[in-house]
């Protein structure tokens, strides 16, 4: 019944084996294990700045929303930028460059300690990566895993959205991130560099828009990116407003009430066009028996795709552009990368996981 | 199967309550119906293997039955290995918190002997002056008797005599402010000092490891996966061939990736 292992550190495993998928993304980090656990973190990693405030926080590192609330006391580090982990691989690389490699490596520890792996079993990791990661970029996602896990593998984030979904075949993936927006064509085998466009406007790319525009519009209100970002999360939307968007922010100290709706709307709208584009690009240099099958399976996954409205308004787009189109919008777009991981965990032969060991 | 059995029976006595007959009396109960162990557990036993049947085929039925049993053993085992894990820290916890104690009374204790030995130099010493005090006054009477005695009570004759006696008291003194100055410094003094700093070292030391045992409010032992075993693609899954191909393309990316780190 059992698979009794023994592991470099001479643990013996013979309990089971945990199966954990990966979304490591720009904004947050999500996790699904086949122990049913299913978590998301910020990805943001804090390190306390003194040693007083090391002693009041009693932690070498916090996490996500603690160190967002534990700000003031650190030093904050947001180890991706656009997708792929701010280090270049090179030798020469800076102290801070290096410190946001360790703190890559940490959000990773952490990411695998959410999904609550027991000692005594196997566990294997896939790591859900943006198709744009380099090698260099790779390599260290690799590294920071294989402390916390027995085997790990990586695959292409947009795959592995599909894959969750079982939609293998004239498939179009649009995941929405913060850092970037990537579309991915699958037709049936892994998809190359010509089934992929990424483009840098994203949820960041929304919020600095958003900041942009109430810096215009509300005279005198002070405001953080974090405040933006909360904002969006909670009213985002493209298309007709469903209700006014009417938002409490600080003028001089006291709180005072601002109709933002105009201003989310426009942000969000930012969205769109690159989409259609890369829809475009990609439905045009397919197979052409097969551009309206593939019009027709546009999936939209990732933080971004909760913009309400989105996918009626690239359907929208599409009619006018592609003469039609049909979007779905995945049913859990903060999981969608790492249940889809999660499955490629459980589908890979033990061979395999063995020869990555 | 006899420990499966015993293992059940086991379980059923732990889940069982005790009550006297004479609560069920004063609950208005009169009879009661009594069911045995074994009986329960064949009940069990013949509930899961019907429910089996009805629903799985010949090997498959035992398949399920067996590692039903074996995932019913191994649940026991985690959650005993918790328990275990549990009381230890328990047990480390109220050890720690015994040794704070004994340690704190001894330190109360040492300080009271300490605080009772300075109280009896203190005695000592108050009444070692009053015999001096005494013995002054009476060399200087029997001084002076002698003098007027023997009729030679002279100023310079009582002014020689008193400093003699003066210097004699002094010299004593100064003898008895020396051995005073060694009293400070006695080794039971030193000694008694010496252990309370070590007490109190140990006393801090201890104090630091209850809070680090505190502070670990529960054990954490993880959440178990479903899977006993390594799985892959099941035969009758859709797109099986297919994804058998990603599958390999996946893992070829990933070992050319890994081949070069371990180069590297």
């Amino acid at each position: 019944m059992s698979d009794t292992k023994q592991t470099g550190d001479g643990q013996k495993k013979d309990h089971g084996v945990l199966y954990i998928g990966m979304d490591l993304g720009t904004s947050r980090t999500s996790v699904s294990a086949s122990n049913g656990v299913r978590e998301t973190v910020y990805s943001v990693v804090g390190y306390p700045k003194d040693v007083v405030s090391h002693k009041l926080l009693k932690k070498d590192v916090l996490f996500g929303k603690e160190a967002l609330e534990k700000r003031l006391s650190l030093k904050m580090y947001k180890p991706l930028e656009k997708g792929v982990l701010k280090y270049t691989g090179d030798a020469k690389m800076d102290a801070e460059a290096k410190l946001n490699l360790k703190a890559a490596q940490d959000l990773i520890g952490e990411a695998i300690r959410l999904a609550k792996p027991r000692k005594d079993e196997l566990v294997y990791c896939v790591i859900g990566a943006p198709a744009e990661a380099s090698v260099k970029n790779r390599e260290a996602i690799i590294e920071a895993a294989r402390a916390h896990v027995d085997s790990v593998m990586l695959c292409s984030e947009p795959f592995s959205v599909a894959y969750g979904l079982d939609w293998l075949e004239d498939v179009l993936v649009i995941d929405i991130g913060a850092g970037t927006t990537d579309l991915c064509r699958m037709h049936g085998t892994m998809p190359e560099e010509a089934d992929q466009v990424m483009y840098d406007i994203a949820g960041d790319a929304v919020d600095a828009e958003l900041a942009r525009r109430i810096e215009q519009t509300c005279p005198g209100a002070q405001f953080t990116m974090q405040m933006v970002k909360d904002i969006k999360e909670r009213y985002g939307f493209v298309g007709e407003a469903s209700e006014r968007c009417l938002v409490d922010l600080p003028v001089d100290g006291k709180p005072t009430s601002f109709d933002l709706t105009d201003s989310i709307k426009a942000a969000c709208s930012i969205l769109i066009d690159p989409i259609c584009k890369g829809i475009h690009k990609l439905v045009a240099s397919f197979d052409p028996e097969f551009q309206t099958r593939l019009k027709n399976r546009v999936l939209l996954a990732g933080g971004g795709s909760m913009v309400k409205g989105l996918d009626s308004a690239v359907e929208k787009a599409m009619k006018e552009r592609l003469g039609g189109g049909k979007v779905i919008r995945i049913e859990e777009p903060i999981y969608g990368g790492a249940n889809g991981a999660l499955k490629i965990a459980h589908d890979m032969p033990a061979d395999f996981w063995e020869q990555l060991r | 199967m006899g420990s499966f059995k015993d293992t059940l029976k086991e379980s059923l006595r732990q889940l069982a309550f005790r009550t006297s007959i004479d609560s069920l009396k004063k609950k208005g109960v009169q009879q009661v119906n009594v069911l045995g162990l074994d009986r329960i557990s064949s009940l069990i036993e013949a509930a899961v293997h019907r429910s089996l049947k009805s629903k799985l085929v010949g090997g498959e039925r035992e398949a399920v039955a067996d590692a039903t049993k074996a995932e019913f053993l191994r649940l026991l085992r985690t959650n005993e290995d918790l328990q275990r894990e549990k009381s230890e820290v328990e047990q480390q916890r109220e050890r720690a918190e015994d040794e704070v104690d004994t340690l704190r009374r001894e330190l109360a204790q040492q300080q009271q002997a300490l605080q009772l030995q300075l109280q009896q130099d203190g005695l000592t010493l108050a009444a070692r002056y009053d015999g001096e005090n005494t013995a002054i006054a009476r060399k200087v009477t029997e001084v002076v008797q002698s003098l007027v005695q023997s009729g030679q009570l002279t100023t310079s004759a009582l002014e020689q005599r008193l400093m003699e006696l003066v210097m004699d008291v002094v010299s004593g003194e100064r003898q008895s402010a020396e051995t005073a100055r060694r009293a400070l410094h006695d080794r039971e003094v030193d000694n008694l000092q010496r252990r309370i700093k070590k007490l109190n070292e140990n006393l801090a030391v201890t104090e630091q490891r209850l809070q680090h045992v505190a502070a670990q409010k529960s054990v954490d032992g993880g959440i178990s996966s479903v899977y006993r075993e390594v799985q892959g693609l099941a035969g009758g899954e859709a797109h099986v061939e297919k994804k058998k191909e990603l599958m390999a393309e996946i893992f070829k990316a990933n070992l050319q990736l890994q081949k070069k780190l371990g180069k590297a």
